[in-house]
C-alpha cells in the first residue's frame, strides 16, 4: 500500500484544499494520475492519497482539482482479504504493466475500493470497480471487472479495517 | 425481458435504426455488434452503474458524520 500520508508540515511543497481537513501539503510524486479520470468524473485526473493515523486503513483520495471532491476508499484486502483481482487486460496496458498476467497486490499496484455511505444502511464498497494504481508511475485508473463476481454495493462489516494493517 | 435465441450472423432490430447483430458466439462471451445511428449513447452497463456508485460515492460524508460512521465502521 502507498505509505504516502499527506501532512501539514510547510516548507515549499504544493497544498490541497481538502473536503475533510482543510489545506494540506502533499508530495507531488504521491499524486495517482488518472489519465481518463473515473467514470462520472472524466475531468478528474489527479487524487492526493491521504492517510490519517486515526482512520487507518481508511484512504481519502482527495481530488487536486476539485476541493469537495474527495472519495473514501478501503485497500481492497480490508474489505476481502480473499479478493482475487481480474483486471481486463485493456486496463492493464493503460496501466502499462503485463498484460498476459494479473499484477501483483501491494508490489506492483495498489488497489482501493470505494466506499459509498447512505443514511442509516451499512457502507458498501465497490468491489465491482477497484481503483487501481501502478505504484512505479502512479498512474492509475478505476478497473472495471468484466465479470459478475463482485458486486458494486458490497457491504463492509464493521472490524473489517481490523483484519489488516 | 424479452427473450430471443439468436445464432451467429442472426440480427436483431430495435425500432427503425438500431441493429444488434450476433457476430460469433464461445464460451468467453458472444461478440455483439451494433449499427446505430451516431447520437445514440452505447454504454457497457457496468459503466454506466460504476459512474452512478462513483456519484454516491462522492457524497462522502459530512464533517460532523465522519468521525461517527467511521467509529461504527471500526466496530
Amino acid at each position: 500500500m502507498p505509505r504516502h500520508v499527506a501532512c501539514s508540515v510547510p516548507g515549499g511543497m504544493p497544498q490541497v484544499q481538502t473536503r475533510y481537513f482543510g489545506s494540506m501539503t502533499y508530495r507531488e510524486e504521491s499524486v495517482f494520475e488518472f489519465p481518463a479520470g473515473l467514470p462520472g468524473f472524466i475531468q478528474e485526473k489527479r487524487f492526493v492519497p491521504i492517510e490519517v493515523p486515526q482512520h487507518s486503513p481508511l484512504i481519502f483520495l482527495q481530488s487536486l482539482a476539485q476541493p469537495t471532491l474527495c472519495f473514501l476508499s478501503f485497500p481492497i484486502l480490508v474489505v476481502d482479504p480473499e479478493y482475487r483481482l481480474a483486471v481486463a487486460r485493456e486496463d492493464l496496458l493503460a496501466l502499462a504493466l503485463n498484460p498476459d498476467r494479473q499484477p501483483q497486490l501491494g508490489t506492483e499496484v495498489a488497489v482501493l475500493a470505494l466506499l459509498s455511505f447512505r443514511d442509516q444502511l451499512p457502507a458498501t464498497a465497490n468491489l465491482m470497480a477497484p481503483v487501481v494504481v501502478n505504484l512505479k508511475t502512479q498512474r492509475a485508473l478505476q478497473a472495471i471487472r468484466q465479470d459478475q463476481v463482485y458486486s458494486h454495493q458490497h457491504p463492509v462489516q464493521p472490524r473489517a479495517s481490523e483484519q489488516l494493517c | 425481458m424479452l427473450v430471443l435465441r439468436r445464432r451467429a450472423g442472426e440480427s436483431l432490430l430495435i425500432g427503425d435504426d438500431i441493429e444488434i447483430e450476433v457476430l460469433a458466439v464461445s464460451a468467453q462471451g458472444a461478440k455483439i455488434g451494433i449499427r446505430a445511428p451516431r447520437e445514440t449513447v452505447i454504454l457497457r452497463k457496468e459503466l454506466k452503474i460504476t459512474e452512478k456508485q462513483n456519484e454516491a460515492a462522492a457524497q462522502g460524508l459530512g464533517p460532523s458524520d465522519l468521525e461517527r460512521t467511521l467509529q461504527k465502521l471500526r466496530g
